[in-house]
């Protein structure tokens, strides 16, 4: 088992990904990615817009000064081209090979369009990328992500932003198993630190949370609670679960006990 | 249809290439270019040529999930 999480040639201590978008303030997010410690913190790029919640330079000068590697993203495409053609301005402006592939498929629930993400992955393959796909749990899909050459898998536990927590867990852990030794990373659709938790106990190799994080009460408090979620859910998984049975067994030892009387009786008293 | 730069129409410079469009426009770095959809590296700035009816899209760091 890897005691780290490895990527693009780097190893992670850290497994928690951190977003930086829908934070109140810039300070919020600096404080947030202090609190998570994140093993990358995740950008996009945009147009600048007058009166836009981009924070301006101040976002830069964060990403700067925060000195986490980057894992730009392709947010808000739709096709293959346009994913393409935005990986390459993110690779030109964030100076990383390493790219979150988005390629969308339904403006409703922001569910990726597998077609297009094995087009555009098998694309930016041949241009020198490492990408992660953001993709959901088909085992189909990911097998053809694989074989257009990424490294890593980014499957979805949920819709973007909805915090519901791992809609289809029988399918995640089958993925788990069919790609043993591919580093998968569940990204989106969680909630709550125990999802992040949950996951990282089936063996998942990282999380990735934004809106969680960014729209708690407390974000700088909630980055804290992923992070040390991530590291119980992976401490666990590596720790190994007992397994699960259907009977009770006492866990404290029945010989010894300060009781007279029928040793039968009593045991099956205390066994109700 | 004339130059669109960011949605917005603008002139088109004199010489005609996107090295004196961001000369002129200054945008904050870094940043990067599409000219049509198509990404254009920097090193290309001073080749590319824009024209009227052409869609020049500049980019910034921007906040991401």
């Amino acid at each position: 088992m890897q005691e780290t999480l490895r990527l693009n040639g780097w190893s992670f201590e850290s497994r928690l990904l951190l977003g930086t978008a829908r934070y109140e303030s810039p300070m919020q997010l600096v404080e947030a990615i202090k609190a998570a410690d994140p093993a990358m913190v995740t950008v996009a790029l945009r147009k600048q817009v007058q009166g836009g919640s981009h924070f301006g330079q101040s976002f830069w000068d964060i990403l700067r000064a925060a000195r986490r590697p980057l894992l730009p993203n392709t947010a808000g495409c739709y096709t293959a081209k346009e994913a393409v053609n935005t990986a390459l301005m993110a690779r030109e402006v964030f100076e990383t090979d390493i790219l979150k592939l988005e390629v969308i498929g339904d403006d409703q629930n922001l569910q990726p369009d597998p077609f297009g993400l094995v087009e555009a992955a098998t694309e930016l393959m041949k241009r020198g990328f490492c990408v992660l796909p953001y993709c959901t749990d088909d085992v189909v899909l990911c097998r053809r992500l694989l074989d257009a050459g990424c490294e890593a898998l980014m499957p979805w536990a949920a819709p973007i932003g909805t915090g519901q927590g791992p809609r289809n867990p029988k399918a995640l852990r089958e993925l788990r198993d069919r790609f043993a030794d591919v580093p998968l990373i569940v990204d989106a659709g969680l909630g709550l630190p125990s999802h992040a938790c949950q996951v990282m106990e089936w063996g998942f190799d990282g999380v990735l949370v934004n809106s969680a994080v960014s729209r708690a009460v407390d974000p700088v408090r909630m980055a804290k609670a992923f992070g040390g979620a991530v590291q119980a859910g992976r401490l666990g998984y590596a720790a190994g679960p007992m397994p699960v049975q259907d009977l009770a067994v006492a866990s404290t030892p029945e010989i010894g006990k300060p009781i007279w009387g029928d040793a039968s009786q009593i045991v099956a008293k205390e066994t109700v | 249809m004339p130059l669109i730069v960011n949605g917005q129409t603008m002139p088109v410079p004199d010489p005609p290439t996107l090295e004196r469009l961001l000369a002129t426009l200054q945008p904050r770095r870094p940043y990067a270019v599409a000219r049509n959809e198509e990404f254009i590296p920097g090193a290309a700035y001073r080749q590319c040529k824009v024209a009227d009816g052409d869609r020049i899209e500049i980019v910034h760091p921007s906040a991401g999930g």
